[in-house]
């Protein structure tokens, strides 16, 4: 029986192949069994992306075996899932969370405008060089480059349907105004003149409450609504020549309440206002061009330059290099002084936008100081800082879990079928050249 | 050199009619603003073309005349603008006369413009913008001598721009009663050019 004789090489590689084959026979079933038990029943870290997030947050909640769970995220998950996780995390599950790639740290902040127009002020903290595409509910609204500098981005909108939505690649944020600015009293006083009465009409034209009073000789004025200069009532003063001395001792008071102070030229020079106006008045710059351009109509006005008196005065409108417009805060006040002094014939001699123009900057210049009172409005819950937010609610990024990812389960499981392939390869090719089949 | 916010005395030149009629009023009126308030005036007054962007630097406007008027396309348009914009136009009919051709020409043409013509009610604030006129528009030495159409025209008209006069108008013949020299208002009793006043102020403050 020739074929019954096996050498002692032979008996060795018989022994090898049936090693291979039990040890290929106990991986397989590893690994059947490992894909075929429940993941409920984990008793380490459960692992979970953001695509499988909803099923894992479903599992973990309802498993009272998990007692850790970490996500890898690929951006801030939104309020809903964040809330959950936290609720985890408050019920006793360790929640942890990573990132492959940092987050970029965006914000955003939706404040109502003070102008009785409506709309609102968006402001968006992004990444350098980031692509901004803001929207809301009506849809999109703007798209703008961040750029390299600055602090961030500020958009002026004229109406804004539900929460502002700011994209940023795959990274959003959402923001809505939590609060109704009230609308006060605008209380004009000056001279009767042009400017005084084109400033009273700008005013009203764009829905501000307006009282003034006018002086026409040295005991008349004409007074239109009631002159109130308290914070209750007035939401700013506007000064525009010296006939404001009269009422220098309540301007100062009502500045000092926190109420809004537009200063013009000749106003500025009063005493009385020397410790809050923003500046001293230089030398009258006459009309840098005739015609009043739609691109720059105001170069067409004559101005009193400002020299600003101290630090922490802010230019708010140069021409050539000097000043026309400076603001500066007054305790909790704010304060503005211009040097225009015949902006009605900007309104008058403009193009066809003129008027609106000239209403649209005046009440931006009352907005810009005017004293707020706010009314508190319900808004659904937003997402302004997603980033904040996840760290708020489930702690810093940590590292994932050794061995307990899926990616690394995954490769496991695949070094491990290559395994298997090999041995049972090696066996077959053993076989074969000891002559079996 | 013209200082800032300076009230002028603008007169309107029309393309028809006599525009140029009442040459001394605007001196006159202009001396009573001074006389009697603190507005900063410029002596001189300007005569400006209707049609003229130059119209603008005015939004007060004087037009006064005897003769028919009929406005081209380009003095209807500029006035369009002005009065859209918050400019005044204060049109006195020097004929003092509700049949004449003055009254029948410049009303139509002013409505096309700016809308009807209505009678203003004698307690609209232009009555009590700074001297008190209890009952409407003074009457003139025309209307009571019984010149013209023989009537004391009671009530003065206007086209409204919400509550803002934007085009006044009169037959009270206002051309004639303010046409002197300013000096001579020494010789009156009480001052005939005392409405100016509130025309003037009330549109520098409404």
């Amino acid at each position: 029986m020739w074929w019954c004789m096996r050498s002692r090489a032979d008996r060795g590689r018989v022994a090898l192949e049936r090693a291979l084959r039990a040890a290929s026979v106990a991986l397989l079933a590893w690994m059947l069994w490992t894909a075929l038990r429940p993941r409920a029943t984990v008793t380490g870290v459960d692992v979970a992306r953001e695509a499988t997030l909803p099923a894992a947050l479903a599992r973990w909640s309802t498993d009272s075996r998990v007692r850790s769970a970490h996500v890898l995220l690929d951006t801030a998950p939104g309020a809903l899932r964040r809330d959950w996780l936290a609720a985890l995390a408050h019920a006793g599950v360790a929640v942890g969370w990573s990132s492959s790639s940092a987050f970029p740290a965006v914000a955003l902040e939706a404040r109502p405008s003070g102008d009785p127009a409506g709309g609102a002020r968006v402001l968006v903290a992004a990444p350098r060089n980031a692509t901004i595409a803001l929207s809301d509910n009506a849809g999109t609204l703007t798209d703008v480059h961040r750029g390299t500098t600055g602090a961030g981005v500020s958009f002026a909108l004229p109406a804004l349907d539900g929460p502002a939505r700011a994209q940023f690649g795959v990274h959003g944020v959402a923001g809505a105004p939590r609060d109704s600015v009230l609308l006060r009293r605008v209380v004009v006083l000056g001279r009767a003149g042009w400017e005084a009465k084109f400033v009273v009409a700008a005013l009203e034209e764009r829905g501000w409450p307006v009282s003034a009073r006018l002086s026409v000789a040295p005991t008349v004025d004409v007074a239109q609504g009631t002159i109130d200069l308290d914070t209750s009532r007035t939401a700013v003063v506007i000064a525009l020549d010296s006939t404001a001395a009269r009422d220098a001792s309540r301007i100062m008071r009502f500045v000092r309440q926190g109420g809004g102070l537009i200063l013009g030229a000749d106003a500025a020079r009063l005493a009385a206002f020397a410790s809050i106006a923003p500046a001293s008045q230089g030398a009258r710059v006459r009309a840098a061009t005739l015609a009043f351009a739609s691109a720059a109509p105001r170069r067409a006005l004559a101005f009193q330059a400002l020299i600003p008196k101290r630090a922490g005065v802010i230019a708010l409108e140069t021409r050539d290099g000097r000043i026309v417009a400076a603001a500066q805060r007054a305790g909790v006040a704010r304060v503005v002084q211009i040097g225009y002094d015949e902006t009605w014939r900007w309104r008058m001699s403009g193009d066809e936008s003129a008027p609106a123009a000239h209403r649209a900057w005046w009440s931006a210049l009352a907005a810009s100081v005017a004293y707020r009172g706010a009314l508190p409005i319900a808004v659904r819950a937003t997402d302004a800082a997603p980033l904040a937010h996840l760290v708020g609610a489930l702690g810093a990024p940590v590292a994932v879990p050794i061995g307990s990812s899926p990616a690394e389960r995954q490769g496991i499981r695949a070094w491990m079928a290559i395994g298997v392939m090999v041995m049972l390869l090696a066996e077959w090719a053993s076989r074969r050249m000891r002559g079996q089949r | 050199m013209r200082a800032p916010n300076e009230f002028v005395f603008a007169t309107v030149q029309y393309e028809s009619g006599d525009w140029d009629s009442a040459p001394l009023v605007p001196a006159n009126i202009t001396d009573s603003i001074a006389r009697y308030t603190s507005i900063a005036v410029q002596p001189s007054g300007a005569i400006v073309p209707l049609a003229s962007p130059e119209l603008l630097r005015y939004p007060l406007a004087f037009m006064t005349g005897h003769l028919p008027v009929r406005f081209s396309d380009a003095e209807r348009a500029s006035l369009r603008t002005y009065l859209e914009r918050g400019g005044m136009l204060f049109c006195d009919d020097h004929n003092h006369d509700i049949d004449g051709a003055f009254h029948k020409t410049a009303t139509e043409e002013l409505g096309r413009v700016a809308g009807p013509l209505a009678e203003l009610p004698n307690t609209h604030a232009l009555y009590s913008a700074f001297f008190k006129f209890e009952d409407g528009p003074p009457a003139t030495g025309h209307e009571l001598n019984g010149w013209g159409d023989n009537l004391i025209h009671k009530h003065l008209l206007a086209a409204m721009r919400g509550d803002r006069i934007a085009v006044l108008f009169s037959n009270k013949d206002y051309s004639s009663e303010w046409g002197y020299h300013p000096e001579n208002k020494r010789f009156l009793s009480v001052d005939n050019t005392r409405f100016g006043v509130n025309v003037v102020v009330y549109a520098l403050t409404r």
